[in-house]
């Protein structure tokens, strides 16, 4: 699999590692809503088809990354850089 | 010259012999032959026994699709088994024997499972092996008492027991285009795409480009195909962005369009140059892949189909043309298509006798007819090949009247003597690497095959893999798939119009074992057994009847078996469908793949002292990739008693400890503090400028990630040390939330691991040796108090000096810069010399942190919290941090969790990390554990063993009395549960 | 000041190590910079940090994903967002970095002592280097100047093509004997030599 980094360009997958199902929202720190953590370490949609992921370019510039990979097909639709998605929650 | 070579014809060099054996026989060859085209030339035609029956078996094909002929090669103490001796180029010397066999080809006792007929029929190991116990003749004890036996009599080759001594490498590659096959659709592809300045590789597995150019009678731009193929790539490896791969088998296709193909570099030489390997496996990435890899001609299913002389049409064809070798003397032809006639033609024209040319169907084409003539043989048409007799070598066909619509058999028998019998079941195309794709097959009811989907936008097919089997139609798909443009520049062909659409006939249903897989012995009779009992998926069949697995994936046998499973189930074969191809297409050696990962050129990281410590007497030790000093033994001592002197005079005097390995990250930035508030335990901001802090990080769910001492150098400058083992996992953790949650914070991180040398220097003389050679800074209590940090220098070398222990003596760690450490560490060698310094290995460090009770990752296993550990002490209740929230969970503050404690070894015998404790011994049956060691030692300063466990309920357990229970080790013992502190609990000795 | 000892120094052994025609394909060595120095720019920060190696090193770096520059004894790349890595044969580059760039700017970090520079020269210096990274060398994708992140197993490598045919790898140094072992061992096949 060929994963397309923003900095780096198109690079194997063997330099990539998976970390995280994307799209989630990590509860303000000083949040005490158990629920919300409860949701927030343990729960995943698991996506078939479209899925958000986070994915770090561990073997090169070291960015995580945001992927949009069809997990039926393995397509790669989109990566940007994940500090650049706008996607994550600000801490009050 | 051999008996069955013609004296003329093919692209072999009759001027040069090659010597090689098989089966301790000498033979000669020439250049070009492989092992199966030379020993057909010597008239060897048995070259292997069958997998479960043990029939004799030859060649069947010519070439990837071959099930029959494996061997095994011996070269020196090493021997490969299961290759295809129509792969293998014969060179000098070569040494081959056959396989599965005993104890000898010619005669081999195994042969009597023939006699068994059903008894190893479809599912015979299930059946037998895997159900009920029924008497002492079923289930899995038989299967035990039974299996050394079986293993013995069934299976290929022998693997061998010697190290390879091969040499084998990896390549990376990029291309614009990748062409797989060099046949005339693949040449036209890559001739096309080079011209136009596209970055191309051309993979071919066999040694000689070409494809079917080198036995076809046709000629391209004028000249014989074989000639044009020739000087196709001769211009092609002129072209600077094209590189040509011969002996490259393309055997993995995976998503992005990367490919795997293991290219056999020297397997055709006698030795290898030096520092050639023997085999590269290449990684490519290609824009787009050229599918140009042909078709494989289909046996017919019919009785003593596997009889040695009966093979596939055109594998003779390719043998008469391509080898100049005779298959045999007397030819019959048996087919459902017209394309055997050409083959007949070849073979006629190398020199053979065709006696008949059996057909299935009743009416033949008029051009099939037109050559069937010029071979001189006798036209039978609506007739079929029922039995065929002869014991290691065909002598006799039976032909019998065939409707081929009814498949019915009528008349009497009539014998045909011949010595070879060609078959024809029409052509597959080499769909395997679409299909690894994610293409799904179909069904093409002209041709009886499967077909590839449409062109993606990942691969392009051409000629036969596309069912395109006419030279001008396979010659313009290449071209086009390459990128050509103006047809106009499409070389002139001369070609026969033979369609080779096939009559849809597979089998011939009469008496006796007809063979669907040759390599796994899969009659017809076992696939309609699969079907009576109950299989209906084809998937299901496979697995079942093991048709179409091991080496030879199904190359011949998959569309047979599918039709027969078919018309068992009543069906039409595209409702039953065909299985995914996986990879590996053809076979892959393990070396290949595991290339430099292994043996001596395998990573390993050396600290900055690693030569001095080999060089004074270090057993080394590998932890992870790293390699550290386990103990400085002196001569004659144990390893027991070297860390036991080791940690007494580094307790009594001083020691010395190499501490490069731990994970040091720089933390850097205006907010760096805050950075580490959120992610430590404990407070940070707080910490002035010179001092370090030991910190303790959770993970997001509360349990324990990792330990160690924070620095900070200046205002936004701190230096984070992780345990050795989780350096990686703890700048990941960093990294993650830096980059996804908190991208505000100003915060670098790197890995400073390597920019430092670390020596530990411990002991109650541990000042007085830094006094005695640290200039630039005092190193009294007031200086460098507990915690402290000092810049200084040692023998000119700068030095960076912290004042923290782990082994509960007064000690320091001197950081120095990585180019500097070994200069560093024999200056304070040297200095320690007058107070009885000692270097200290690993097992002298683990002994003093066991007796002091400091954690490792050994308790630190993912399951543990910060109060399993007794660090309480250290979670914040002034802010939050990560696993601040789910710290408190039900489940990780219940009373009953396992807790760190020490454990003393009463009757005075070693313990073991790993060995469970219980509250009452039983030897025979043992249970009740209550929790388990975590690290061991002999204690110098207590005089005994003692251990740091994890028990549940441990703290309230201190006083008691337990066992050891550790049955694999067979050690079981009364020991005592304490607490965790055996030493110093007051911390005196390292604050002093 | 006390040298440097390299982690190289009982495996590099100088000498020609050819094929057996004789002929080499590629030249090893270890390039020593005095220093080797991180930068890293904060968000929207990068120019500053540009416009300090310009004025310290006198290089100019364009500033896209990987663009560097190399001189024979001054070098500069981009290797990740907003980060560079910068060597000189001199040393002392830290302490001038530091002073020019403030903490608005973003950081600089020492690696002088933490990475090792190896070098592999020649004409089939992209062929021993592709046994090794999963990264297309050729000269279209990775121009003179411009630097790389990579890795092969566990070893982390920045890459920098410092000439046509002439790449320097760098290496944490723990790693760095190993990594040159294996050079050596992969270069065989093409002959070599040390310097």
């Amino acid at each position: 699999m060929i994963i397309t980094c923003p900095f780096c360009g198109p690079r194997d997958s063997s330099e990539f590692v998976y970390r995280e199902e994307g799209g989630r929202t990590r509860p303000d720190p000083s949040s005490t809503d158990q629920a919300a953590w409860n949701a927030y370490i343990y729960e995943r949609v698991n996506t078939a088809g479209d899925h958000e992921e986070t994915w770090q370019h561990s073997g090169g510039c070291r960015s995580h990354l945001r992927v949009l990979r069809n997990t039926v097909t393995h397509k790669i639709l989109d990566v940007t850089l994940a500090r650049e998605t706008g996607k994550v929650e600000k801490p009050a | 010259m051999s008996p069955r070579r013609a004296t003329s014809g093919g692209l072999i060099d009759r001027s040069r012999s090659i010597r090689f054996s098989f089966d301790g026989q000498e033979f000669t060859g020439h250049p070009g032959d492989t092992l199966a085209s030379a020993l057909l030339a010597n008239g060897v035609t048995l070259l292997g026994r069958s997998f479960k029956c043990h029939r004799p078996r030859g060649l069947l094909a010519a070439g990837v699709d071959e099930p029959n002929a494996l061997v095994t090669i011996l070269r020196g103490e090493a021997r490969e088994p299961n290759i295809q001796g129509t792969m293998l180029e014969i060179y000098d010397g070569l040494k081959v024997v056959s396989q599965n066999r005993f104890p000898s080809l010619g005669l081999d006792v195994g042969a009597i499972n023939q006699l068994g007929g059903k008894v190893l029929g479809a599912g015979f190991y299930y059946k037998t092996f895997m159900g009920p116990v029924i008497g002492p003749l079923k289930g899995t004890r038989f299967w035990m008492f039974s299996e050394h036996f079986i293993r013995r009599a069934a299976g290929l080759g022998k693997a061998g027991t010697a190290a390879d001594p091969s040499r084998y490498e990896r390549m990376n590659a990029f291309c614009d285009l990748l062409v797989v096959g060099s046949g005339p659709a693949g040449l036209m592809a890559a001739k096309a795409a080079g011209e136009i300045g596209k970055r191309i590789i051309l993979a071919e597995q066999d040694a000689r480009f070409g494809g079917s150019a080198n036995w076809s009678d046709e000629t391209i731009d004028g000249q014989p195909a074989s000639d044009w193929a020739a000087a196709t790539v001769r211009e092609l490896a002129r072209m600077p962005n094209v590189r040509v791969l011969p002996r490259t088998s393309v055997w993995g296709y995976y998503d992005g369009n990367t490919i795997a193909a293991l290219e056999r570099v020297t397997d055709h030489k006698p030795s290898p140059r030096r520092g050639e390997p023997r085999q590269r496996h290449w990684t490519i990435r290609a824009g787009t892949v050229v599918l140009a890899t042909g078709a494989f001609e289909r046996p017919l299913v019919f009785p003593g189909n596997d009889r040695p002389g009966v093979m596939l049409a055109n594998a003779a064809e390719r043998y008469a043309a391509e080898y100049g070798v005779m298959p045999g003397e007397k030819i019959a032809v048996l087919t459902n298509n017209d394309g055997a006639y050409r083959s007949a033609l070849a073979l006629r024209e190398a020199g053979c006798q065709v006696v008949a040319i059996i057909d299935v169907r009743a009416e033949i084409s008029e051009t099939a007819r037109a050559i069937a003539v010029r071979t001189g043989a006798e036209i039978l048409t609506g007739r079929a090949v029922t039995a065929t007799e002869g014991g290691k070598k065909l002598h006799c066909i039976k032909v019998q009247a065939f409707d081929a619509a009814t498949g019915q058999i009528s008349g009497d028998p009539r014998s045909i003597d011949v010595d070879c019998l060609l078959m024809s079941g029409g052509w597959s195309p080499v769909i395997n690497l679409a299909s690894q794709a994610g293409a799904k097959a179909e069904w093409n009811e002209r041709l009886q095959a499967f077909l590839p989907p449409k062109d993606t936008d990942g691969w392009v097919g051409a000629g036969g893999f596309n069912g395109t089997f006419s030279l001008d139609a396979a010659l313009s798909e290449g071209f086009a798939a390459g990128g050509g443009t103006d047809t106009g520049l499409l070389p002139a062909t001369s070609s026969d119009d033979l369609d080779i659409a096939p009559a849809p006939v597979f089998e011939i249903a009469a008496k006796g074992k007809a063979f669907v897989d040759f390599q796994h012995d899969v009659t017809s009779d076992d696939v309609r057994l699969a079907h009576r009992e109950g299989f209906q998926s084809v998937e299901h069949l496979k697995r079942y009847t093991t048709l179409g697995m091991a080496t030879d994936q199904g190359k011949t046998s998959n569309v047979p078996g599918l039709a027969i499973m078919a018309n068992a189930l009543g069906k039409q074969i595209p409702e039953v469908g065909t299985t995914r191809f996986r990879p590996p297409f053809a076979p892959v050696t393990i070396g290949a793949l595991a290339a430099e990962r292994y043996g001596e050129i395998r990573p390993e990281r050396l600290t900055p002292m690693h030569d001095w410590h080999v060089e004074n007497g270090a057993t080394l030790y590998s932890a992870g990739l790293w390699h550290r000093p386990m103990i400085f033994g002196l001569p004659g001592e144990t390893v027991e008693q070297a860390y036991v002197r080791e940690a007494r005079t580094t307790r009594e005097a001083a020691g010395i400890a190499d501490v490069s390995t731990l994970g040091k990250i720089a933390v850097q930035g205006p907010d760096a503090a805050d950075f580490l508030d959120r992610i430590y335990t404990n407070m940070f901001s707080t910490l002035p400028v010179g001092k370090a802090r030991y910190g303790l990080m959770l993970r997001e769910d509360g349990l324990v990630l990792d330990d160690g001492t924070t620095w900070r150098l200046a205002e936004h400058d701190f230096l984070m040390t992780t345990t050795t083992a989780n350096a990686g996992k703890v700048m990941q953790h960093l990294e993650y939330l830096l980059d996804v949650i908190w991208p505000e914070l100003k915060v670098t991180l790197t890995s400073v691991t390597d920019q430092w040398a670390g020596a530990s220097i411990a002991g109650p003389k541990s000042r007085d040796i830094l006094a005695a050679c640290v200039t630039g800074t005092k190193v009294d209590n007031e200086t460098l108090p507990f915690m402290g940090i000092v810049h200084g220098e040692i023998d000119r070398a700068p030095v960076m000096i912290c004042r923290l222990s782990f082994s509960g003596e007064l000690a320091y760690e001197v950081y120095s810069g990585a180019g500097h450490g070994t200069h560093v560490w024999q200056a304070l060698t040297a200095a320690g010399k007058p107070f009885g310094l000692v270097p200290y290995g690993l097992e002298a460090l683990g002994t003093m942190r066991i007796e002091k009770g400091h954690v490792t990752g050994a308790e630190i296993d993912g399951r543990v919290t910060a109060r399993d550990l007794h660090l309480d002490w250290m979670l914040s209740k002034k802010k939050p941090f990560v696993g601040s929230m789910m710290m408190d969970r039900e489940g990780l503050v219940a009373p009953d969790r396992l807790q760190l404690v020490g454990i003393l070894s009463r009757d005075n015998i070693p313990l073991n990390g790993g060995a469970h404790i219980v509250e009452e011994l039983d030897r025979d049956n043992p249970h009740g554990s209550i929790g388990h060691l975590t690290a061991a030692c002999y204690s110098p300063t207590l005089g005994q063993y003692i251990g740091l466990a994890l028990v549940k309920a441990g703290k309230s357990r201190h006083g008691q009395r337990a066992f050891i229970s550790d049955p694999l080790r067979k050690r079981f013992g009364p020991v005592e549960i304490v607490s965790h502190h055996f030493y110093d609990p007051e911390g005196k000795r390292m604050h002093g | 000041m006390v040298d440097q000892l390299s982690p190289l120094a009982p495996v590099l052994r100088p000498g020609r190590y050819a094929r057996d025609d004789h002929s080499v394909g590629v030249t090893l060595a270890e390039v020593q910079p005095g220093s080797i120095v991180q930068l890293a720019a904060w968000p929207g920060q990068q120019a500053g940090i540009l416009a300090a190696i310009r004025e310290v090193m006198g290089l100019f770096v364009p500033g896209g994903a990987g663009s560097g520059v190399a001189t024979e004894t001054k070098s500069a790349f981009g290797f990740a967002p907003g980060k560079f890595l910068v060597a000189d044969q001199e040393e002392g580059l830290f302490g001038y970095f530091a002073n020019a760039v403030g903490p608005d700017a973003g950081t600089v970090t020492d690696l002088s002592h933490g990475r090792t520079v190896i070098r592999i020269a020649g004409p089939k210096a992209e062929w021993v280097l592709a046994k090794f990274f999963a990264v297309d060398f050729s000269k279209p994708a990775l121009a003179v100047g411009s630097g790389i992140s990579t890795v092969h197993h566990d070893i982390f490598a920045l890459i920098q093509r410092t000439g046509v045919d002439q790449f320097d790898v760098y290496v944490f140094r723990s790693f760095a004997r190993s990594f040159w072992n294996a050079l050596c061992h992969a270069s065989e096949e093409v002959g070599y030599e040390v310097e």
